[in-house]
């Protein structure tokens, strides 16, 4: 993945929940059954609102660094698909959790969610670890 | 990290490595748990113990806290501490303290020539101690108290709270583990006590009777202990003539509803893809949820305790509890009581029939606890399953135990017209394109589907409540008649029936030809009026009740002479609601002088007091109804001798 397709899918990631924030506003306002009478859903809707929306953020600064820190283009192309994925995940995994859930815990879904904050916090520390000169052998030849 | 150390593999491996891995561990977590027969079987919980609501409130905090807040929990509460030892045993005691409503401070009531005091032991605990009045009124100085005794349990706590006490009643009964309801209870409304004499509806003891004065002193180990706890066990042992009572947990809890939970707790503790994966297409069959059961079934949860019944075996109920776990059928373990209900041993009392007074003459019940026999002499009732008809009404369909009602506990949106118009749609019922609307009423906003199709004519605990027997209203049946109140009369409290069943010819509703002819008294006087004066005790009890509702036709001052008779009955209840709708009344009109009348009334009182009050009430509002008919109103008074009752809720 290149950088200019991840900044430009972390903002379409931070337009989605952000729009789903709207969303779950307009569900308030309208007194939506199944939304107010559920705290479980409203829970998990809100944390995955909350948190794609800052986790598409995360993935901006995440490009922004993968940039300053001249992250080889091998590594940086596979964090920036995990940081992206990871982000969604965590997203999707409360909202899918929360809308389809049983009496006393989330639906199935929410198992995506640590899946999504693996490949993120893999993501951040491949970030924070790789060197500009480090390259798998295979690509060191290229070079 | 150096180049030397990578290699192909090494990126992908370890930042799509770990969430992959869980990826394979979740499916194969979910798919082992689909297909674990252990996770999702039903299971016997006959005799399971109780393992408390303690144990729910951490995966069901919002059920819980519903459940916390409603009238079912504190049915029943301990009034000793917790660590204290306690003359019950309790399998599960909540951790949240009793909430004893009356002040038990000092505070004595004299009724029937004894004083209760209500006070505390230097240790906080509620204490009661009856004594003897002289015929002045005063404490005799000498003899011992008949009744000093620490309250146990408190009983109740929406409409009154009562209290329950050990006491050995009969001689060498001394430790026979017998609990016993006291006199008194704190009627949680008026901020008063009472004495239970005037919380049933049954004519006035004699001065000085102590037999009268106790006639309410009931024994709660095989009578409250049932409806008012959670798995309750009375242990009589009929050979050591003592009990040992045994309950689950205090109050109507969770496991009332949901059955024993051990077995839940235990496959659910720690499997969290258990917990993930339950929801309606895996029914856990460890617990009852009775939003899943059928109607029938469902309804028979509610109706173990709001339907009165007979148990199959007494013997064992009274010794084990009745072995009923939610989901079954009650008609497994009991039969509920109807008006023809018989019992083999009182062939001859009332023609073999002993709860004929508990029902209306078209066997509708009249009594509170009977809302399940309502339900089910209502045509919305499809019966029980296997029996013809399409899926029926049950008691969930109007009620939640979960909302955040407490009071009546309505399913939201289903109060008032919402209860119907889920099943009946509003534009094709009857009537429905005329200007009125269906039945006519559409401009009364104190009209909706209840008023006329579940009317209050049922009496319970001091109050007059909706009939859960759902019927169309035909007054015309039913002219001539004065043994039953309408639902039409109830509302149009100055009206007669003749008038109500003009009225549905004119609205162009559905309604009986007249069977019989009109009487000449229902020509002088609206039904309500001749109920109030010559109907029996729960037909005053209801129309005194009926004249202050909200939307009851009529003037407020011919409803308020009409009402100061009621002060002068026998019945205390019957005192009780005139007082009560005359007080409102006078509220609604600012009548000061009235109301400081009506607050020397107490219908509890002396006779002589009670007699002063309501004259100087009657100098205020007038004449009685039917004062021209002198003889009238003495035939009227003179017919209501006969139909005397005796109710113990």
């Amino acid at each position: 993945m290149r950088l200019e397709t991840h900044l430009r899918a972390s903002i379409v990631l931070i337009a989605l929940f952000l729009a789903s924030g709207l969303w779950l506003e307009a569900m308030l306002g309208l007194r939506a059954q199944g939304w107010l009478d559920d705290p479980l859903r409203r829970e998990f809707l809100r944390l995955g609102h909350a948190h794609g929306g800052v986790l598409g953020l995360v993935n901006l600064g995440l490009a922004w660094a993968l940039e300053r820190l001249q992250t080889p283009a091998p590594w940086a192309r596979k964090i920036r698909v995990a940081g992206l994925l990871g982000a969604g995940l965590v997203g999707l995994g409360f909202m899918l959790g929360g809308l389809l859930h049983g009496p006393t815990d989330p639906g199935p879904a929410v198992l995506a969610v640590p899946a999504g904050a693996m490949l993120l916090l893999s993501a951040l520390i491949a970030t924070a670890l790789v060197r500009p000169g480090d390259l798998p052998p295979s690509t060191k030849a290229e070079t | 990290m150096t180049g030397g150390r990578h290699h192909g593999i090494l990126a992908p491996a370890l930042l799509f490595g770990p969430a992959l891995c869980w990826a394979l561990a979740a499916v194969i977590g979910l798919v082992w748990t689909l297909g674990d027969r252990e996770a999702w079987t039903t299971l016997d919980r006959h005799g399971d113990p109780v393992a408390g609501s303690d144990s729910c409130r951490s995966c069901h905090p919002t059920q819980w806290s519903t459940w916390h807040q409603s009238w079912h929990r504190t049915m029943t509460q301990s009034a000793i501490p917790a660590a204290a030892a306690h003359p019950l045993a309790i399998a599960r005691s909540a951790a949240t303290p009793a909430e004893i409503l009356a002040p038990f401070a000092g505070e004595h009531l004299d009724y029937g020539g004894f004083r209760a005091t209500m006070s505390r032991d230097p240790d906080g605990r509620p204490r009661v101690r009856v004594e003897r009045l002289d015929d002045a009124g005063e404490l005799r100085s000498a003899g011992a108290p008949v009744l000093d005794v620490a309250v146990v349990l408190s009983v109740g706590s929406h409409r009154f709270q009562q209290y329950v006490a050990a006491v050995d009643r009969a001689p060498d009964s001394a430790g026979s583990g017998e609990l016993w309801r006291l006199p008194v209870a704190w009627h949680r409304a008026e901020r008063r006590w009472i004495h239970m004499n005037g919380a049933f509806v049954e004519p006035e003891g004699e001065l000085g009777s102590l037999a009268d004065y106790e006639r309410h002193l009931s024994r709660w180990n095989d009578n409250c202990i049932f409806c008012h706890n959670t798995e309750p066990a009375p242990g009589t042992e009929p050979a050591a003539a003592r009990f040992e009572s045994r309950v689950g947990e205090l109050g109507i809890a969770c496991e009332a509803c949901h059955g024993p939970a051990d077995a839940h707790l235990e496959r659910h503790r720690g499997k969290p893809f258990r917990r993930l994966l339950a929801d309606r297409r895996l029914p856990d069959g460890s617990i009852t949820n009775p939003a899943r059961l059928d109607p029938a079934r469902e309804s028979a949860i509610c109706g173990r305790c709001h339907g009165q019944r007979i148990a199959k075996d007494i013997a064992a109920v009274l010794r084990e509890g009745d072995s009923f776990v939610p989901g079954d059928l009650l008609a497994a373990v009991s039969r509920p009581i109807f008006a023809d209900t018989t019992i083999a041993s009182v062939d001859g009392l009332d023609h073999g029939q002993p709860f004929a007074p508990r029902f209306w003459p078209d066997r509708t019940p009249r009594l509170s606890a009977y809302e399940y026999q309502g339900l089910l002499l209502s045509p919305c009732y499809a019966g029980e399953p296997g029996e013809a008809g399409e899926p029926g009404l049950g008691c969930g369909h109007c009620h939640a135990m979960h909302g955040d009602q407490p009071d009546g506990q309505v399913r939201a949106g289903r109060a008032g017209q919402g209860a119907c118009v889920s099943c009946h749609a509003v534009a094709e019922l009857g009537g429905a394109s005329s200007p009125g609307g269906h039945g006519g009423h559409r401009e009364h906003r104190d009209v909706d589907c209840l008023g006329c199709h579940m009317p209050k004519t049922t009496y319970g605990l001091l109050e007059g409540m909706i009939s859960h027997r759902i019927t169309s209203p035909d007054p015309g049946a039913w002219l001539g008649r004065a043994d039953q109140p309408d639902a039409c009369t109830q509302c149009h409290v100055d009206r007669s029936r003749a008038w109500a069943a003009d009225a549905m010819a004119g609205l162009g509703l559905r309604g009986s030809p007249p069977t019989r002819a009109e009487s000449p008294e229902e020509r002088l006087a609206s039904r309500v009026v001749l109920d109030l004066l010559g109907g029996d005790p729960l037909q005053r009890n209801l129309a005194a009740h009926a004249l202050a509702q909200p939307g009851a036709t009529g003037a407020v001052a011919d409803r308020l002479a009409w009402l100061a008779d009621g002060l002068e009955d026998e019945y205390p209840s019957v005192r009780w609601f005139s007082w009560r709708a005359m007080r409102t009344l006078a509220e609604q009109t600012g009548d000061a002088e009235l109301l400081a009348a009506l607050a020397t009334f107490d219908y509890l009182g002396p006779i002589d007091e009670r007699v002063s009050a309501q004259v100087r009430v009657r100098d205020r509002v007038g004449p009685p109804g039917l004062a021209d008919w002198p003889e009238l109103r003495e035939r009227l008074f003179a017919e209501r001798e006969g139909r005397a009752l005796w109710i113990g809720e």
